[in-house]
């Protein structure tokens, strides 16, 4: 009982992360249709910021997210504002449009990963804070990890209400489900691709803060994080914002209790759930 | 109201629009019928801005539109029930009519414009919190205008409101059409119903291959032969 309930609560600690970072792809991807491959290399400059702050100026790691959020938000929705609107104004069709968004992608994640080698160098670095362990129901934790996932779903429920209350949040899900029939009420769409660009990018930046509080972090640990993200994103549904969040803790999960049979095979079931899914629900969990 | 000037447009190399003249006086409901494909979405497309014109000029209310991007001519007063009605699917009926206040000027008064749509269309507020994906056909529509009035209009552009409709629906959404009309909104009509259209509307053009081939009067319209021939198959 006590191992099944470390698996469980293992899986929703890095679950709690894979849904803010599959949260932050779907915005991207589900709504400005942009497959954002740099999607990492947020959590990457979020990750690497919060560890300078943290070694260089003893700054809260918790406190970082007021420097990273803004910061990576600002830095996506420029992004979107020069590099994809500018895509999506030459493009002929969507296709066109994701094919040659993807590739800038592509170009950026690169661009970004290097100025990060420059900036910060190869090494891997890592900070301790709350490295404390912490007993759940008999099982040990780490309290930093649980200060992660108390910070993820709190920004994960935050986020799921501002898009569901506020007139921006409805302006983005009436967007991602007709964006010409929410232009044709008023919607500006370019500002409102700009903006998931940005709050994409922020809660990027968030996670990879959070990330640095548990685990090493290296200016090329973007990838995979990516990659992981993508595979929520269809779990969940292409396009659902709240689906990706509970595909993240269920990948979460089924990475937990796989790691907990056989360690080496946790991307391996990754990636065969993600090819399962796209011969047998394409559509996700909660995809139309 | 609205006057289109010599507007011409094209999709890529193909024009779709040749010198078409047409004027929306305020309080009127003005009828745009014609076959499939004679270019009556597409030049509601270009004066709401989601088609740029290749030449001619749109102005409402005596200032230049053409050339504004979509959510700008919303702002100016011009709202539309899309072909198809064009709705949220995932979002709750209310949130689609909450959507249609999305104009800041119309968004503080949402509440108000709520229960006056509610009043039009009252099955709405019974269904308020369904999602749209799971409404009939007629309702559906029912949201589609209900929503187009939400960010209280001064013109509203219909398209095929009445299509793949029953027939008693149909003859309910021609009474709401003049229902608009009795609260002081101007509508341009798009239609394929031309013996509907014509007895509801006041005036109306006959788009055909993208070019004005008539205009008048309905009253007028309905007693010409070429009209009785060609769309009402007397």
């Amino acid at each position: 009982m006590e191992t099944f309930l470390g698996v469980v609560i293992g899986g929703l600690l890095i679950g709690g992360l894979y849904a803010l970072i599959a949260m932050g792809l779907s915005l991207q991807y589900g709504v400005a249709r942009v497959l954002n491959v740099s999607h990492g290399e947020f959590i990457m400059l979020g990750a690497l910021t919060t560890w300078s702050l943290y070694t260089a100026f003893h700054i809260n790691p918790l406190l970082s997210l007021a420097v990273c959020g803004p910061a990576a938000f600002a830095l996506g929705y420029v992004l979107h504002r020069t590099v994809y609107r500018r895509i999506l104004a030459t493009s002929p069709s969507p296709g066109v449009f994701e094919s040659n968004s993807l590739l800038a992608s592509f170009g950026l994640l690169f661009v970004i990963q290097n100025v990060a080698l420059i900036a910060w160098g190869a090494n891997t670095r890592g900070y301790s804070y709350l490295a404390v362990p912490v007993s759940l129901f008999g099982v040990l934790f780490g309290a930093n990890q649980l200060l992660t996932l108390g910070c993820a779903l709190v920004v994960g429920v935050a986020f799921y209400v501002f898009l569901a209350r506020t007139r921006v949040g409805k302006a983005i899900r009436a967007a991602a489900q007709d964006s010409t029939s929410a232009a044709l009420m008023g919607v500006n769409i370019n500002s409102v691709l700009a903006l998931c660009f940005g709050f994409g990018a922020a809660l990027a930046a968030i996670a990879g803060m959070l990330i640095s509080m548990c685990y090493p972090v290296t200016p090329v640990m973007g990838i995979p994080y990516t990659i992981i993200a993508m595979i929520v994103v269809v779990l969940g549904g292409l396009g659902s914002i709240p689906g990706s969040f509970l595909g993240g803790l269920v990948l979460g999960l089924i990475g937990s209790l796989v790691t907990y049979i056989e360690p080496s095979l946790t991307l391996v079931a990754y990636y065969l759930i993600f090819a399962l899914l796209l011969l047998v629900k394409p559509t996700g969990i909660m995809g139309r | 109201m609205l006057q289109i000037v010599d507007v011409s447009a094209r999709y890529g190399k193909t024009q779709v629009l040749w010198d078409v003249d047409l004027v929306v006086n305020q309080g009127e409901i003005v009828a745009l019928v014609g076959s499939n494909g004679s270019g009556k979405t597409t030049l509601l497309k270009a004066i709401c801005g989601l088609l740029p014109l290749s030449s001619g000029r749109v102005e409402f209310l005596g200032r230049r539109i053409d050339g504004l991007p979509p959510h700008a001519v919303v702002d100016q007063g011009i709202s539309q029930v899309p072909e198809g009605g064009r709705l949220f699917p995932d979002m709750s009926v209310r949130e689609n009519l909450e959507m249609g206040a999305y104009p800041s000027q119309a968004w503080g008064r949402r509440k108000e414009t709520l229960e006056k749509v509610f009043q039009v269309f009252p099955i709405l507020k019974e269904r308020q919190r369904q999602l749209a994906k799971t409404l009939s056909g007629g309702e559906r529509q029912m949201l589609a205008m209900g929503r187009a009035l939400m960010s209280g209009p001064r013109l509203c552009l219909l398209d095929e409101p009445s299509y793949g409709l029953a027939p008693l629906l149909i003859a309910e959404v021609f009474r709401i059409v003049r229902g608009l009309r009795d609260a002081g909104v101007t509508v341009l009509l798009i239609e394929q119903n031309v013996k509907h259209t014509l007895e509801t509307a006041d005036r109306a053009y006959v788009l055909e291959s993208g070019r004005v081939s008539l205009e008048g009067k309905c009253c007028d319209l309905l007693q010409t032969d070429y009209v009785r021939k060609a769309y009402l198959g007397l």
